[in-house]
């Protein structure tokens, strides 16, 4: 009894801070998505009706499928970076061990300074006026290769990408470095024996090993990029009820989330934003599940 | 109705924590009075200072506690500490449409009557802080912005050219500076918020300034309609005058394009002057109007301008005697002397003259032949605010990917949302 | 030959990887008209006036100030009520352990950024918005999931014979915890302080909703300020980038194998 009492007492503080801070506020917007809301006020049970409203309200309706696809290609972009320059940058590491702890910091200081740091050098950096990159390429005779890269819608979202995959390219590199130095050498002794040459040993044996290291940094981006927003604020700026980007060409589920909740200003925007919330969740949280399962099943 | 703001009314408990712990509006034992005084310009607290400070000289009973906000997040911070005890006395308001949630909450007092001063300024001045539905006057009047076309004088010297008389001088001398290798108009495009205003200053004889805003307001006329239209359309014969990078360049950048020479000319707000400066002192600036594009409807160049803000009391000011002194004060030739000298800004009492020639020429211009910044004035009675739709509109026509047709188009959806004439 | 195409790969990106945080410091030490001149050029000598600008006139000494409050309180607070639950989950068995332990491992993958309008009611309702210490709670609480994780998984690992030799020694269920095993899992809590400390340091997201004013700001919204206000002061710019960096690249130069063992925990779940 004594001892039970105790156990609460030691667990009491964590489960109060994390359940009214953390597990309270993401029920009580489950909640406020099905109710229309008048301010702060509650005015009526909404059903489904904050749901459908995000796909019949103008201009709302208009933005959340391009924003969709545009999380999804950053997302898609991030990953296959990570996945192959990050994965390649880790194996070559191992050939490297004298300079390895040098370059892994190296690599990893973007991650450390984090979005919003990252997004406003780079728009610095890639300014068509005043920006460094551009009068590199005109110094180097590549002039016709210059461009408003963040202005443009063809080049915008690549290159958010880009400079979200320069800022956590460290992630990949470290989680693939320490599953590389955990393989058992003797596989790869066994495969070099059987007479099997460098590459047909990365792709028969390092990388079927590799693949729960793979699955973890593709759904860990994909969390990241669900709920992307420094990066994009940052470089793109945001304007009232606006789509992001040159054309809307940048706008992402996360910016939309922020506008509908706290820049927009209409009388629902608590049922609204909550609702919209709750998809991203469930599409989040969703995914995140079934890949993981799969990842489990697959190596066990 | 307050509800319209979402985030505003959300914000209501919030700030009760704030506002508890501000003293505000707080009187000692001698019977002087401490008055609230909240505002959006924290980059103008120490001129504030110094504004009221003369203002304790006359008034030694009072005091005035000068507290600003991060201007983007002041609008729900200000509905909320208006329906809370601890909030302003005084509190800095915006005009137009955004104001009229707190005036329809009742969170205001209406000066008529109140303020004798109002009398020192004109009526089109008092439509900023007006409410729509009673027509009362909730506020008074702080500052105006106007839009015009800046130019380099140097630069115009250099190549031998006036402010442009007519539309094709314009187009003229835009086409002489670019073969000269100067960018002709410093346009930016990253900020959007800026398009619409170009429009205005380019194209608001296109659709008729007063008399559209009239008719539309009627429900006579549609942002579909074709001379409507045929104004965002302008923006598109400019489009080559403009900078190549436009949709890259932010405000910012194109203020530092114009202001080291590398562009002839700039369209900005009467607020830029001051950083224009900023950036490069020795700057030789006018400013003109540009004149009517083919097919204009209003034949001579129109001044853009808006009210921008002013000043009004809290209904639940526990001083409202001494915060209508104040009030009364603002409406003094002694204070809008100093909002012209000191913060910089257009002041709207009557007779009082700014110190800079150039803010001069552009009340005198907007004194004779106004138009508005028309989706700021008429059209942020509601969501989404027709300042949005025009901009995220202009700049997709910009860069090609819809015609000015489709940008009317969506404006005029959008705002039938909640605009009934 | 393959081994030089290799270290080419490698030193080439690490060119990249630094290169634009070398034009961050160089550029800061400019003086603003030469860099709005000459974008690729070198500092001719050391100027650190824009550090001065940006340190005193934009306030950015407010803003650190106020981000070590929060990211130090947010941190220390989550360790100091983590540990004492990774402790008993980590190491005694009881009805509902289980249950427990994925309730709180569940918020690894809760994102609690979609809560955000809900905790401004909350923390508004309590009067803590706008309020450092309502960012304390909010953090410290996001950060539950992750310390539990990685300190209940060490208190696992400790041998049975420390515990069973205190309580011979007649120590009580408080000293065993706070005297015998939470010094063992020292790294664990280094792990722990160091891999919070760096997206609390950078989270920008919940300090624009929650803070108002800006003597309260931390350095990332602070930065936003002032992006806003000194737009074409490139060089204060690029000054106040450095002030934002420099402390969590000294931290990551003290810490590395925290960090990477932070990192690495993730590959656990």
């Amino acid at each position: 009894m004594v001892q039970a009492v105790k156990r609460l007492l030691f667990l009491l503080p964590a489960f109060v801070l994390y359940t009214v801070f953390m597990v309270y506020p993401l029920l009580s917007a489950l909640a406020d998505s099905f109710w229309t809301w008048e301010g702060t006020a509650r005015r009526g049970f909404a059903g489904a009706g904050n749901f459908t409203g995000l796909f019949t309200t103008f201009p709302l309706n208009r933005q959340l499928e391009p924003a969709f696809w545009h999380t999804v290609v950053f997302f898609l972009g991030t990953m296959v970076v990570q996945n192959t320059f990050g994965l390649l940058v880790a194996v070559l590491l191992v050939e490297l061990p004298a300079a390895r702890r040098f370059l892994r910091t190296v690599y990893t200081i973007p991650y450390l300074i984090g979005g919003l740091v990252v997004g406003y050098l780079w728009s610095l950096l890639l300014s068509p006026a005043f920006g460094p990159l551009n009068a590199g390429l005109h110094a180097a005779g590549l002039g016709s290769l210059a461009r408003p890269w963040l202005g443009d819608p063809a080049t915008a979202l690549p290159v958010v990408i880009l400079v979200n995959a320069w800022q956590y390219l460290g992630f990949p590199v470290l989680l693939f470095g320490a599953a590389l130095a955990g393989l058992p050498p003797e596989y790869g002794e066994a495969a070099r024996v059987d007479g099997a040459g460098a590459r047909q040993r990365f792709f028969r044996v390092t990388l079927p090993l590799l693949l729960p290291s793979i699955g973890v940094v593709t759904i860990l981006t994909f969390i990241g990029s669900m709920n992307t927003f420094e990066l994009v604020y940052s470089l793109e700026g945001a304007q009232g009820n606006q789509p992001t980007g040159p054309g809307g060409a940048t706008d992402v589920l996360g910016l939309i989330f922020y506008r509908v909740a706290f820049q927009e200003g209409g009388s629902n925007a608590i049922g609204l934003s909550s609702a919209l919330a709750v998809l991203l969740f469930v599409f989040t949280f969703g995914v995140a599940v079934v890949a993981n399962g799969l990842i489990r099943r697959r190596t066990t | 109705m307050r509800a319209r703001n979402g985030f505003a009314v959300l914000a209501a408990t919030a700030l009760a924590a704030t506002a508890a712990c501000t003293a505000t509006g707080s009187s000692n034992g001698n019977g002087d009075v401490t008055l609230s005084v909240w505002s959006w310009r924290p980059e103008d607290a120490a001129v504030y200072r110094q504004i009221f400070a003369k203002f304790h000289e006359s008034h030694p009973h009072i005091q005035v506690d000068f507290k600003p906000y991060k201007s983007t997040e002041y609008n729900p911070i200000l509905s909320t500490g208006l329906t809370q005890a601890g909030g302003p006395d005084v509190a800095q308001l915006r005009s137009y449409g955004i104001l009229q949630p707190l005036i329809q909450a009742g969170d205001l007092v209406p000066l008529d009557g109140q303020v004798a001063g109002l009398s020192n300024f004109e009526t089109t001045s008092l439509d900023g802080p007006r409410g729509k539905k009673d027509h009362k006057v909730y506020g008074v009047p702080l500052e105006m912005s106007t839009f015009q076309v800046y130019y380099n004088k140097d630069i115009f010297a250099k190549y031998q050219l006036q402010p442009p008389a007519t539309w094709d001088q314009l187009i003229a001398d835009a086409k002489k500076l670019l073969a000269a290798g100067i960018t002709p108009f410093a346009a930016a495009g990253k900020d959007t918020w800026l398009l619409p205003l170009y429009d205005e200053t380019f194209a608001a004889t296109r659709y008729g300034g007063r008399d559209f805003e009239k008719k539309v307001l009627a429900g006579r006329a549609k942002f579909t309609d074709p001379e409507y239209v045929a104004a965002l359309d302008v923006l598109n014969q400019l489009k080559p005058y403009f900078p190549k990078d436009q949709m890259g360049l932010g405000e910012a950048d194109v203020q530092t394009l114009f202001a080291t020479g590398k562009a002839a000319m700039i369209p900005e707000g009467s607020f830029a002057l001051g950083p224009l400066k900023a950036i490069n002192p020795n700057l030789n600036l006018g400013v003109f109007n540009p004149p009517p594009p083919p097919g204009a409807l209003v034949t001579k160049p129109l001044q853009v301008g808006w009210v921008d803000a002013s000043y009004g009391l809290n209904a639940k000011s526990q001083h409202q005697k001494e915060a209508l002194e104040l009030l009364q004060w603002m409406t003094t030739a002694e204070f809008g002397k100093l909002v012209a000298d000191q913060l910089k800004q257009v002041s709207l009492v009557k007779g009082v003259q700014s110190s800079d020639p150039l803010l001069g020429q552009m009340v005198s211009a907007y004194r004779s032949d106004p138009t508005p910044y028309l989706m700021l004035v008429d059209f942020r009675y509601g969501t989404p605010l027709g300042s949005d739709l025009q901009a995220a509109g202009l700049q997709k026509m910009l860069l090609g990917q819809q015609t000015a047709a489709q940008a009317a188009n969506d404006i005029q959806t959008g705002l039938a949302q909640w605009f009934k004439p | 030959m393959k081994r030089f195409f290799g270290h080419l790969i490698l030193w080439a990106y690490a060119v990249v990887a630094l290169a634009p945080l070398v034009v961050m410091v160089l550029d800061s030490l400019r003086p603003n008209t030469d860099v709005l001149a000459d974008p690729l050029g070198l500092p001719k000598t050391l100027d650190l006036a824009s550090y001065a600008t940006a340190w005193t006139e934009a306030s950015f000494s407010t803003y650190v100030r106020n981000s070590v409050f929060v990211t130090v309180g947010a941190v220390a607070l989550d360790v100091l009520v983590s540990l004492p639950a990774a402790y008993v989950l980590g190491r005694q068995r009881f009805r509902g352990r289980g249950v427990l332990i994925a309730y709180f491992l569940a918020g690894l993958m809760l994102p609690v950024r979609l809560g955000i309008l809900p905790i401004f009611y909350l923390l508004g309702s309590i009067g803590l918005v706008d309020s450092r210490l309502g960012l304390v709670l909010v953090y410290a609480a996001s950060g539950v999931p992750f310390s539990i994780f990685i300190l209940s998984a060490f208190f696992r690992g400790l041998p049975v014979e420390l515990e069973e030799a205190a309580r011979i020694d007649g120590a009580g269920e408080f000293r065993i915890f706070a005297r015998v095993l939470t010094p063992l899992v020292k790294p664990a809590i280094a792990t722990v302080v160091v891999f919070r400390f760096v997206p609390l340091w950078n989270d920008f997201f919940f300090p624009l909703v929650l803070l108002r004013t800006t003597d309260r700001y931390t350095l990332p919204v602070g930065l936003t300020q002032f992006f806003g206000e000194f737009q074409t002061n490139w060089s204060a710019l690029f000054a106040g980038l450095v002030i934002a960096t420099v402390p969590l690249v000294v931290l990551f130069l003290l810490a590395t194998r925290q960090i990477v063992e932070g990192l690495t925990a993730g590959m656990g779940r």
